[in-house]
């Protein structure tokens, strides 16, 4: 598509404009960790998930939880991770129990509860399993506590992520504030109008449609007017977008996003496919 | 080079009559038309279709011409109208993107779009920020601001896309006296030094009256009344159109009805004490 | 290949792309208000991704579901939980939905009289169809034969004849013969998300799910299941419920938007050929 307008010049020119914005605007990241370009961080937490759940045994999960552990304490967000921690209880019990007790076809018995039998496989299964997912929640919790939404997505998008990804993830983050207080809202306004919100299963079923009616109804009378103010900003240009924000990278960490990457996916290969079976 | 509106007709999408009914309207670089009319007249319509976004995006069909500089909108992508014509909707906060962490990045939204080098970028935007006097609130959250402050920022970001057209509707609703008397200043100096052409719609007619050449009179969707803003305004029928007469036209016509003599009365002086 | 590229492109308007962050947020705001305020043993974590499927079509639809575990797994204050994997039960849900969209499947199709009482009497026999087979399984009437214990063949028959009633119910009520379409889009996509589910659910988390669902799980392998069947059983059970009910809300929505709003998007036109003005 030719340029329609000559005034228009879509070359792009951070270095030496850079100079003019303001450091309010940059807000270049420092700190221990946080410095690391977020795609870093991204495939640090991603490769983390993939050796978590696909590394079989001890090693894969243990050595994530370590490695995870370490980088928290090193970018100062140890005390954040309880959150996280504390909410994968309720599938821990789960898994602790439904894996130690019930685990198909064990027979290795070591004690008897009641009805129920605790095998050494299960239990071994069981405390697996919860690893991995304890080692996850805490990859998921390194990443979003040491991570900025916008650093994120203006990274992705200095590397050609495309204007439209990078705004409906923006734009999907910001929006989830201001849905949950109109949910509430609305979720005491019927109420008062006799929503059961701890009664029989029924009604709190017939609850869901005044529910979710007013609320995506509001949601969606928005999008006319939202749409004519983004095309009235340009926002379907065929111009590269002007790149305003630099997050730093080098590298050495080019090196090890694919390290990580590569490293990762040899290593689930690996035991998958049994070759290099780790205890 | 003007935006020219001749016989324009427009219809939405799935609705059974026309918004807009053969309407003939004429912005020139540097002049400033004002639009008043009682609600759901066709204003905001108006306002749609001058700029093009109706029927390129929003779906409608479009009947006569609406032209800009020369071009029918109806040939001409969003963006290509966007960089022409600037244009304010009714409601800021849904003006703006969302996803801007400060306001310095939510004026510089649009300027990025259009792919411009950073340094005009940025350099836009701090005009914005100067002509609308917001340079206090840019490193502010756009999500954060007061209705007043959301209006201020969302005029601004179409301002630093340096329009040759503007085209606002209730540019002021939300904006104290001072913000509104603010916006007014900046808006006259932007059609007397910059040749931006202007269509305001506004319920302040004291507003339009010190600000616009002309002011125009929409009723379901026609043109019924033009002319200068003292005749326009000045006319006793706006009141039944729902449309409230400026104070100016006002006080004239309590002095008139009190059975005072107005002669020395001028509109100088019933213009700052309107204001 | 253009009119590949056409066919993505088509369904990524600067509409769609304002509807889908606003979809986004109403799957991870209603998804945690049903879960965790209503307390119901079901997800309501789609209606956006379905919806965006049903007007936008297939790719819009699988990426508002990619995007909304992610974003709901990983993002800052949002973030956490267990849900992140399951992007790609996700994926194929709003992959589904565009299919549906495509086929016009939640298009209001009034009836009335002969013809819902025989759409009434046709979901009642697509009932039965479905539960003679559970009750001849010689697995619910021998013990012997492996396969899931016998009480559960008895729920899913029970289950299938109680869809049933309400779906002929709702067809009877609405005069829209749609109910039937949309009850079998939504059991399908369920069955879909079910199988596609279980492997994630089998290596992620050892086949549980930390919901109440889990009791499910355990019984089944008390039963003799083993983890993956298990899971899928689990799986089985709440995914075709939790489907059907999203599906029948989005319907109910769509129904309640002007045509004159929904005609502005790419499959909206599929939505309202039999509606007026």
């Amino acid at each position: 598509m030719p340029p329609d307008d000559a005034s228009v010049s879509s070359i792009t020119d951070p270095g030496s404009g850079t100079a003019h914005v303001p450091a309010y605007v940059l807000r270049v990241p420092t700190g221990p960790y946080r410095s690391l370009n977020p795609l870093t961080r991204f495939v640090i937490a991603i490769a983390s998930a993939a050796v978590a759940f696909g590394v079989r045994g001890w090693t894969g999960p243990l050595a994530v939880l370590a490695l995870t552990a370490a980088l928290a304490l090193y970018a100062g967000v140890a005390r954040s991770l309880r959150r996280f921690v504390l909410a994968t209880i309720p599938i821990v019990v789960s898994i602790l129990f439904i894996n130690a007790f019930l685990y198909p076809g064990a027979t290795d018995v070591l004690a008897r509860i009641g009805p129920f039998a605790a095998t050494g496989t299960g239990v071994t299964v069981a405390l697996q399993a919860t690893l991995r997912v304890v080692a996850f929640a805490l990859s998921v919790a390194l990443f979003s506590l040491t991570t900025a939404t916008d650093d994120f997505l203006a990274d992705l998008e200095n590397r050609g992520a495309g204007r439209r990804l990078t705004f409906i993830i923006g734009s999907a983050i910001g929006t989830v504030p201001a849905m949950a207080t109109r949910v509430t809202e609305i979720v005491e306004a019927q109420r008062a109008r006799g929503l059961d919100t701890e009664g029989s299963v029924r009604r709190r079923i017939r609850g869901i449609v005044p529910l979710a009616g007013p609320m995506v109804f509001g949601a969606l009378s928005e999008v006319e007017e939202r749409t004519v103010a983004l095309e009235a900003r340009g926002f379907s240009a065929p111009a590269r977008r002007t790149v305003m924000r630099v997050l730093p990278d080098d590298g050495a960490q080019r090196a090890l996003r694919w390290l990580l990457g590569l490293g990762s996916l040899v290593a689930v290969a690996a035991s998958i496919t049994g070759r290099f079976p780790l205890p | 080079m003007t935006i020219r509106l001749a016989g324009a007709t427009y219809r939405y999408a799935g609705a059974r009559s026309n918004a807009l009914d053969g309407v003939d309207l004429e912005l020139a670089p540097g002049s400033v038309i004002g639009v008043v009319g009682a609600n759901e007249a066709g204003k905001s319509t108006l306002c749609l279709v001058a700029s093009g976004l109706a029927p390129v995006v929003v779906a409608g069909s479009l009947g006569g011409s609406v032209t800009i500089d020369g071009r029918k909108t109806i040939t001409m992508r969003p963006h290509e109208l966007a960089q022409r014509c600037g244009i304010l909707l009714q409601n800021p906060e849904a003006q703006l993107s969302g996803t801007a962490v400060t306001v310095f990045e939510e004026l510089a939204f649009g300027p990025r779009n259009l792919g411009l080098p950073l340094g005009s970028v940025v350099e836009r935007v701090e005009a914005s920020l100067e002509t609308l006097a917001i340079a206090h609130l840019a490193a502010r959250d756009p999500a954060r601001l007061s209705g007043g402050q959301a209006q201020l920022v969302a005029l601004a970001a179409i301002l630093a896309l340096r329009p040759a057209y503007l085209i606002l509707d209730e540019p002021t609703s939300q904006l104290d006296p001072q913000g509104t008397r603010l916006v007014g200043d900046a808006l006259r100096r932007l059609a007397a030094e910059n040749r931006t052409g202007i269509l305001v719609v506004e319920h302040k007619t004291n507003l339009l009256d010190r600000l616009t050449d002309s002011v125009v009179l929409i009723d379901e969707g026609r043109v019924v009344r033009e002319g200068p803003a003292a005749e326009v305004l000045g006319d006793p029928a706006l009141a039944a159109l729902g449309v409230e007469p400026p104070p100016r036209a006002r006080i004239r016509a309590a002095i008139a009805a009190a059975g005072l003599d107005g002669t020395g009365v001028t509109d100088a002086l019933l213009l700052e004490l309107a204001s | 290949m253009n009119a590949l590229k056409g066919w993505v492109a088509g369904q990524f308007t600067t509409r769609v792309i304002v509807l889908m962050p606003i979809a986004i947020a109403i799957n991870i705001v209603l998804g945690y208000t049903v879960q965790t305020i209503l307390k119901l043993p079901i997800y309501l974590d789609s209606i956006g991704t379905i919806l965006v499927g049903v007007l936008a079509g297939p790719l819009a639809g699988a990426l508002t579901g990619i995007l909304s575990n992610l974003i709901w797994q990983y993002a800052p204050v949002i973030g956490g939980g267990t849900i992140g994997p399951f992007a790609i039960t996700a994926g194929v849900i709003g992959l589904l939905a565009g299919i549906w969209g495509q086929l016009a499947v939640y298009r209001s199709r009034p009836a009335s009289g002969t013809q819902l009482i025989l759409a009434a009497i046709a979901a009642g026999v697509i009932a039965v169809v479905v539960v003679i087979p559970i009750l001849n399984n010689p697995a619910y009437t021998d013990p012997n034969v492996g396969g899931y214990p016998s009480w559960v063949y008895t729920a899913a028959a029970v289950i299938a004849v109680v869809v049933a009633v309400v779906v002929a119910g709702f067809i009877y009520v609405r005069r829209d013969l749609a109910g039937l379409w949309v009850a079998v889009a939504g059991v399908l996509t369920g069955i879909v998300a079910a199988f596609v589910s279980a492997p994630i659910s089998a290596i992620a988390f050892g086949g549980v799910t930390g919901g109440g669902t889990d009791l499910l799980v355990a019984a089944l392998r008390q039963g003799g299941s083993d983890v993956i069947h298990a899971s899928l059983g689990q799986g089985l059970f709440s995914d075709p419920i939790d489907k059907t009910i999203t599906s029948f809300v989005v319907f109910i929505i769509l129904s309640g938007l002007s045509p004159r709003l929904l005609a502005r998007f790419p499959l909206g036109e599929r939505l309202t050929g039999n509606r007026a003005a």
